[in-house]
């Protein structure tokens, strides 16, 4: 309706090679979740307890706060295991929950080898968080952000 | 602020879709007098979604990709950094696996 819908952005794409079967790597990105997510990164009520993701179509991913608050980031679209998955990302730009926008992250994972899977990720459709959320996206990139990416980076490496 | 809600603005950032123009080109065929398109491309400016530059005699304004690609920059970061930390623990805990076990 709005004519800031035809404006596209291009979307994330990532690749990584993991050393494990497609079968363990899909295990580990969607039952596994907790055990992995940067645990310095969350949407919803600080401090996180947990991130958890429902296995299943129409599953959340959500973060589980310590005094019990639950934080949907998104949810199942397609569940297709150990192959693929698609989940709507139900963050608007503003870093809150909002079931009115919906940008979309879709991981699949590719054997290549026993113990060999590449494992592609894509995070599109973010013209639907509307473009002046890029605006306001950029004042934040130029104040918190950075610094909590080092966090995340620390904690990656040292992984 | 919400820079694109007014749909006269929002006219003017479509203008911009197709590359740089200057407030001349963008005010034709917009019901709009060119200080209004100016004013516009003004509040559009400061919102991070457009910016200018001089060409030539003329100023040329146009679409700012790190306005609205600010997001996306973030989440690109935010993936690297993300799937590091899920290919570490792939890898660690597949080989706890295959330590106790030949799979398949």
């Amino acid at each position: 309706m709005t004519q800031t819908q035809t404006i596209t952005i291009a979307p994330v794409r990532k690749t990584i090679h993991v050393k494990a079967s497609a079968a363990h790597a899909f295990e580990v990105f969607t039952a596994g979740l907790d055990r992995w997510w940067p645990k310095d990164h969350g949407i919803g009520k600080t401090p996180r307890k947990a991130v958890h993701m429902e296995t299943r179509v129409g599953g959340r991913w959500y973060e589980l706060a310590e005094d019990g608050t639950q934080t949907d980031i998104g949810r199942i679209v397609t569940w297709e295991p150990p192959r693929r998955f698609v989940m709507s990302w139900d963050i608007n730009s503003q870093w809150k929950p909002d079931t009115t926008v919906g940008s979309e992250v879709e991981v699949r994972f590719i054997a290549e080898g026993e113990n060999a899977t590449r494992v592609e990720l894509e995070h599109r459709k973010f013209e639907q968080m509307g473009a002046e959320g890029g605006a306001k996206m950029r004042s934040d990139v130029n104040g918190g952000w950075p610094k909590l990416l080092e966090i995340f980076r620390e904690k990656a490496e040292s992984a | 602020m919400s820079a694109l809600a007014d749909p006269t603005r929002r006219r003017v950032f479509e203008r911009l879709k197709d590359g740089p123009h200057a407030v001349a080109e963008i005010a034709r065929g917009l019901p709009v007098s060119r200080p209004a398109v100016s004013q516009h491309l003004k509040v559009l400016k400061e919102a991070g979604l457009v910016a200018d530059r001089p060409e030539g005699t003329r100023r040329v304004y146009y679409i700012d990709p790190q306005g609205l690609g600010a997001l996306r920059k973030w989440l690109d970061q935010f993936w690297d950094d993300a799937l590091a930390a899920f290919q570490a623990e792939a890898e660690r805990s597949a080989k706890d696996t295959q330590g106790r076990t030949d799979e398949r």
